[in-house]
């Protein structure tokens, strides 16, 4: 790739250049996720910060931001500053600011005009106009600061001057709900801070394309850092909230582990190995559920594997690519999109009838097997294709047989990514909900787990061998999780209902990542020693 | 054109021959007998299990005592054989949703007609047995905008985050992140936004109910996420690296680059990777169920996603599924062939256009 970064020589005057834009990103960047903060409600939107109300803070940033863009534009055009700025800023930008200008002349036009869609749309219409062409007609270096520094000292103005404050409201005539002026600023700040952000990180390079390439980094890092902020607030709002719960009455050495005959201090977590209910029980538990969610995931591996397995042996090894293999493979992702609740009708229409006539773990079982397959029959095979055909060649060479060479050169080849696979699909069926709902469960607060294992008869009329265990319905955690949330019949005395659905949330939450987990590091763990080699 | 499917059809035949006696010349006596049994055995267990008998078993021992028998003598065969079988099984599953979706839907549509799509007053669900899936239709589009305006734009960053512009080391973190935030359980998704979105829009913005499309819209869009990171990234790394270099050989920056080469190369199999996304979207279940107030009607005017209706298909089928029967299950069953054909379409769509991409660029990575 191109590491020619910097094309003018360092000069004493492009220190401006280099360091107000950098400190205009911090700025907007300080401003946008106190705007965030603002709406998770961690800052008072009525409180004082540094002696300056919050609101005054967040719209004097949008004034500084405008400020300093047009410091920028103008330095650049009268030469003050150094920079590579092409003819015009370029289609996108007059499309983003013509847009934003229009919504601006609709509002503007509205509000004094009416609410005649002439008056509004004619407002629209002109300034959005009046915005692109500001964009597009004069050298970049202006198109791309002024029309924004413009926008920005604005809406800075507007919320400075608290025309929009936090009690301020906006009932719009098509609903039902009303947009507080509170959570409406700190939205205004977050865009506004967004394209300052832009604006002022293309100046930084000077315009150009190489200004161009550093504002779209800018925004693609910051969108991609707000969606990984986004799953980690997720995941800690989980534990947040479930840790407590799963942790009452934990402890390291209170429990006992016997092995040999010798019991040793190990560790002690009621709420993952107590059942939910019963006299005896003071902390309620998730055990029945944790042993139904594993039943449920042994029977759909075991079905789904070979299956799944099998099939991308025959499409890669054997069969000849043409009509037949496509149609496998529009089969196969067509089910792979299928939604879960369709897995769920089939079970309903077709299993149940003919295996145990209600709700049961088998019908469970063989319905996320079918969810499975799919995934599996897809990583196997992208795995299977990634064996270099040179281990088939230098296998046949040998004179050894097709089947001998694709059990003892190919398929150990493609193992790790198979299991990788298998994992990682594991990972989606062990937290899937809907398709339980209608085929497998039962009471969601069973007071045992299932007990398969001890259940299997055998007798000498057909089917021959009977598990009653098997053909009843149980709990498992998502939907034991389900059932705490809608239903709310169950309170236990230790926790609320919905304290025990955090608590069953996070042990779930921990199962999903926990194999995840090992999926991912298998796949880090195999890929490096495949370089190796 | 009747000739030429003549000549198809003997084309075909003849094809068919030369595969049978291929077949036959290369195999053993007991091996064709093996496969035989074997086929045989499958198929009477297939029929016997959709006519519920408890006779079922017989076949299936039958099964297992060939292929008991077949890996001692014939093993090479036998694998070939039972490899093919589980491909058939994994067709024929597809197969057979199709087909009992439809036959358990058949009640309502002949009860309904065209109402069953089309009709817009009340009754709509449940009096007098009418049922019309057009509220949830209309939920479900809803929902489905709202999630694709945050997925789609956001995805794309993301893969072109991942692919074209994230370093080695930080692409390990933020893929794998991304990864496991398509693993967390929907169920999850949805306890979180019932619990802390429904009642912030609910203070906030006083919204008519505690939950609506919005909030459900946003939160499956999360979820819709990672499918179309992953889908458009793959896209975005199968641009044959030429391709790449040839440009920025003539003096253009990465971005540039990004921009005028590798997106328009990559843009099928990025809009394939939105399309999968959408198809998410439409099946999200749990997130939607939990979050929805389950109340059927029009939002006036129909854009208005903080309606105090809520109900999408997959919606209703979940929160009724378990204590339905006669019409009205059988009108779930419609709402679920409506849902599965559109995700069909959307699937089928998605690739034909990925195929498309992998024949444009063909050469070196075809």
């Amino acid at each position: 790739m191109s590491n020619v970064e910097r094309t003018g020589l360092a000069t004493d005057e492009s220190s401006v250049g280099d360091l107000l834009p950098s400190a205009l990103i911090a700025a907007a960047s300080v401003a946008f996720l106190a705007s965030w903060a603002t709406i998770f409600q961690w800052l008072d939107e009525t409180g004082t910060y540094l002696g300056v109300p919050l609101f005054h803070l967040l719209g004097g940033s949008l004034f500084v931001l405008a400020a300093g863009l047009v410091i920028l534009g103008l330095g650049s055009h009268f030469g003050y500053i150094d920079g590579t700025p092409s003819g015009n800023a370029g289609m996108t930008v007059g499309v983003v600011f013509g847009l934003l200008w229009a919504v601006v002349g609709g509002l503007v036009a509205a509000q004094w005009g009416g609410n005649a869609p002439v008056v509004w749309l004619g407002g629209a219409v002109v300034f959005g106009l009046l915005g692109a062409g500001a964009a597009l007609s004069p050298r970049e270096d202006l198109g791309s600061t002024l029309p924004i520094a413009l926008l920005l000292a604005m809406v800075g103005y507007v919320v400075v001057a608290g025309h929009i404050n936090a009690g301020w409201t906006w009932t719009p005539g098509w609903t039902g709900a009303e947009f507080p002026g509170s959570e409406l600023v700190p939205a205004l700040v977050i865009h506004g801070s967004l394209l300052g952000i832009w604006s002022a990180a293309k100046a930084k390079r000077g315009y150009g394309a190489q200004g161009r390439q550093y504002g779209a980094y800018w925004l693609i890092g910051v969108a991609v850092f707000s969606m990984l902020g986004v799953l980690g607030l997720l995941i800690a709002f989980i534990v947040v909230q479930g840790l407590d719960v799963m942790l009452t009455g934990a402890s390291l050495t209170g429990g006992s582990l016997h092995l040999f005959g010798v019991s040793i201090p190990w560790l002690e977590v009621p709420f993952v190995t107590n059942v939910p209910g019963g006299l005896f029980v003071d902390i309620p538990g998730v055990m029945p559920a944790v042993l139904g969610t594993l039943w449920l995931v042994l029977g759909a591996v075991s079905f789904a594997v070979p299956l799944g397995v099998g099939a991308a042996i025959f499409l890669t090894e054997y069969a000849e690519q043409g009509r037949f293999t496509q149609l496998v493979e529009v089969a196969t992702n067509g089910l792979w999109s299928t939604p879960s609740i369709v897995f769920g009708l089939f079970g309903l229409a077709f299993l149940v009838p003919r295996i145990s006539g209600g709700n049961s773990i088998f019908v469970g079982q063989l319905v996320l097997g079918f969810m499975l397959l799919p995934l599996v029959l897809i990583t196997s095979r992208e795995a299977i294709k990634a064996v270099p055909d040179e281990y088939r060649d230098a296998s046949a060479a040998l004179g050894v047989t097709k089947w001998e060479t694709i059990r003892s050169v190919v398929v150990p080849a493609a193992l790790p990514g198979v299991i990788t696979g298998i994992i990682l699909g594991v990972g989606r069926i062990a937290g899937e909900t809907a398709p339980l709902l209608l085929v497998f469960g039962g009471s969601p607060f069973p007071s045992a787990g299932p007990q398969v294992l001890q259940s299997f008869r055998f007798s000498t009329t057909p089917p021959f061998v009977t598990n009653d265990a098997l053909l009843s319905p149980a709990s498992a955690l998502p939907y034991q999780l389900y059932s705490s949330i809608t239903a709310g019949v169950f309170d236990p005395p230790a926790f609320s209902s919905t304290e025990y659905g955090w608590g069953t949330a996070l042990v779930l939450l921990l199962v999903v990542i926990g194999l995840y987990a090992v999926g991912v590091g298998s796949r880090i763990y195999f890929r490096r020693k495949l370089h190796n080699e | 054109m009747l000739q030429s499917i003549h000549t198809r059809a003997t084309h075909n035949l003849s094809a068919a021959a030369t595969f049978a006696r291929n077949y036959r010349a290369r195999t053993d006596d007991g091996a064709l007998l093996m496969h035989l049994l074997g086929g045989l055995s499958t198929a009477v267990a297939f029929v016997l299990f959709l006519r519920g008998s408890q006779w079922t078993i017989l076949p299936i021992i039958v099964f297992l005592a060939t292929v008991a028998i077949g890996w001692r003598r014939y093993q090479a065969e036998l694998v070939k054989g039972l490899t093919f079988l589980t491909t058939v099984a994994t067709v024929s599953i597809l197969s057979l949703i199709i087909v009992f979706l439809l036959l358990r839907s058949l009640p309502i549509v002949t009860e309904m007609g065209a109402s069953l799509l089309t009709r817009t007053s009340q009754p709509l669900w449940g009096q007098n047995g009418v049922y019309a899936l057009t509220p949830m239709m209309i939920g479900t589009a809803l929902t489905t905008v709202i999630a694709t305006t945050i997925a789609a734009p956001l995805g794309i960053a993301g893969a072109i985050f991942v692919s074209e512009i994230a370093p080695r080391r930080l692409r390990e973190i933020v893929k794998p992140g991304i990864e496991l935030m398509a693993g967390i359980p929907s169920i999850t998704y949805g306890f979180i936004g019932l619990t802390i979105f429904n009642q912030y829009l609910y203070t906030e913005f006083r919204t008519p109910t505690i939950g609506n499309y919005f909030a459900a819209g946003i939160m499956i869009g999360i979820m819709a996420l990672p499918t179309v990171v992953s889908v458009a990234e793959d896209a975005l790394s199968t641009v044959p690296e030429s391709m790449k270099n040839g440009s920025l050989a003539m003096g253009s920056t990465n971005w540039q680059t990004t921009q005028s080469v590798t997106i328009p190369a990559a843009l099928s199999g990025v809009s394939a990777g939105v399309l999968l996304g959408v198809g998410r979207a439409m099946g999200e279940t749990m997130a939607a169920t939990v979050m929805l107030s389950h109340t059927k009607g029009f939002p006036t005017p129909v854009f208005d996603v903080f309606t105090n209706y809520g109900e999408t298909l997959t919606t209703v089928i979940a929160f009724e599924g378990g204590n339905a029967s006669g019409l009205h299950m059988s009108a779930l069953f419609a709402a679920g062939v409506v849902l599965f054909f559109m995700v069909m379409v959307l699937s089928v769509t998605s690739q034909w256009i990925e195929w498309r991409m992998h024949r444009k660029l063909g050469g070196e990575n075809a």
